[in-house]
């Protein structure tokens, strides 16, 4: 009870840090704009496009699942940045699950520069079956996406990796030691659709 | 003998009958043949009769109609004000990414002015160049300055032209500033210098020349930004560096807030 009760105490701080960093950003800049100092509020707005993307990355976090199969998330390792738009990267969110050797991992992306290189194998089917046959194209939740099969040279097992891009935003759904049906039970479990309302 | 010349004279009746019915489906097919050539050819738009009578015109029929003329887009870049206060009411709304989408018309719409704001700033004319308004571009992906271009052309007209771009391109930068860190790179080829470090107004850049393009001075601007003159048929270098000199480097690093 203790720990539910300091757990919610953390988040509502960050929450109120959050708008905190967004407003006092605002001011700065409208008082910048009309003050004609273009370059400063600018550098403000992508200060709030920040704080913007943490508040999204930690609203995606509580959609995904605390459990996948018999894989628990690991929630005190989840990850969310916003970089503004710096480098052209904005939202970055990761949630993992399991701490054995099979483990699932969860990245969500927001404008990816791998994002067109995907959408253009998603739309010329021809290329996105691999001569090799480690690579096919499939339908998760009604999404297209590219999926990966990799061979661990020592231990024989098979580990799978599943693209999804949706709009501006990746998801891509790593699992290792698994098998294709496994793994799109899994991405089953993954909110797609909300994922990419609240990240575009 | 009656019997035989009445038998002769049906013959000759029923071939000549013959002939005259073959004459006419022969007509008939023609015809047909005739008709359906000119459909198909009004279909596709070939039909000599039609050309002709539609020359001046423009319209053929099943050809679509060419637009002549009109006042185009109305130039609206997004309005700041407006932006800021729809991602303020949308963050406090909890709509997260409504207020992302607002926020970054907003910083599109800063960008639009900052990138007028610099063309402002540019000299009308460059080494007895005038400027080329109708190609004067500012364009924004609204991604950071990743996508900030901003370029004006100078020419004479004729065959000489200088084209300025301050663009923020942290990828092409910094391939910039490893030529300049790197000063032990060799700056020759073949015994021939197509590029080396050099100065514009106290700022470290570098020139290159190739034959088929002309000069390239590229001049970093702080952090992010770069600005690249590119001049063809320039008589020297001398020439392309007192041209770079005219455009006030010092303003636009501090209207792109750049140390």
């Amino acid at each position: 009870m203790k720990k539910i009760f300091s757990l919610f105490v953390i988040c509502a701080c960050a929450h109120v840090s959050l708008a905190q960093d967004f407003n006092k950003n605002l001011t700065e800049a409208r008082s910048s704009y009309a003050a004609g100092n273009l370059s400063n509020s600018r550098f403000a707005m992508e200060q709030m496009l920040h704080t913007l993307d943490a508040a999204i990355g930690k609203d995606i976090l509580k959609l995904l699942p605390t459990k996948m199969d018999a894989l628990t998330a690991n929630v005190k390792a989840d990850n969310t940045t916003g970089t503004g738009t710096n480098g052209g990267l904005g939202l970055y969110v990761q949630r993992t699950y399991g701490s054995g050797a099979k483990t699932a991992t969860v990245d969500i992306i927001n404008n990816s520069p791998l994002i067109t290189s995907l959408n253009a194998l998603l739309s010329l089917p021809f290329i996105g079956r691999g001569g090799d046959g480690n690579q096919k194209v499939i339908k998760v939740q009604g999404y297209k996406a590219v999926l990966t099969k990799t061979e661990n040279t020592d231990t024989k097992k098979l580990d799978y990796d599943l693209q999804v891009p949706l709009q501006n935003t990746l998801v891509t759904f790593k699992v290792t030691e698994t098998q294709e049906a496994e793994v799109l039970r899994m991405a089953n479990t993954i909110p797609l659709e909300k994922i990419a309302q609240m990240a575009q | 003998m009656k019997i035989l010349y009445v038998s002769v004279l049906f013959t000759g009746l029923c071939l000549l009958q013959h002939q005259a019915s073959g004459q006419l489906l022969n007509k008939m097919r023609q015809k047909l043949e005739n008709a359906a050539e000119q459909s198909v050819n009004k279909a596709l738009g070939t039909d000599k009769n039609t050309i002709n009578t539609s020359t001046g015109t423009s319209t053929s029929s099943g050809s679509r109609a060419r637009n002549k003329g009109g006042a185009g887009l109305v130039t609206t870049p997004p309005d700041v004000k407006e932006n800021l206060t729809d991602a303020e009411s949308k963050y406090k709304a909890g709509q997260y990414a409504q207020s992302r989408s607002a926020l970054q018309q907003a910083m599109l719409g800063v960008e639009m002015e900052i990138g007028q704001k610099i063309l402002k700033s540019l000299p009308e004319s460059i080494a007895g160049l005038k400027k080329n308004a109708e190609a004067d571009q500012v364009t924004s992906t609204g991604w950071g300055w990743v996508g900030l271009t901003i370029q004006r052309q100078y020419t004479d007209g004729n065959e000489k032209e200088l084209t300025t771009t301050i663009a923020n391109n942290a990828v092409l930068l910094s391939a910039v500033n490893l030529y300049l860190t790197n000063g032990g790179y060799s700056q020759t080829t073949g015994g021939k210098q197509d590029w080396k470090q050099t100065k514009v107004k106290g700022n470290k850049a570098v020139i290159e020349y190739d034959e088929s393009t002309g000069y390239k001075l590229t001049v970093p601007l702080g952090q992010s930004s770069m600005l690249v003159y590119e001049g063809v048929n320039f008589k020297n270098e001398a020439e392309l560096m007192a041209a770079a000199n005219a455009v006030d480097i010092a303003g636009i690093k501090k209207m792109l807030g750049e140390k």
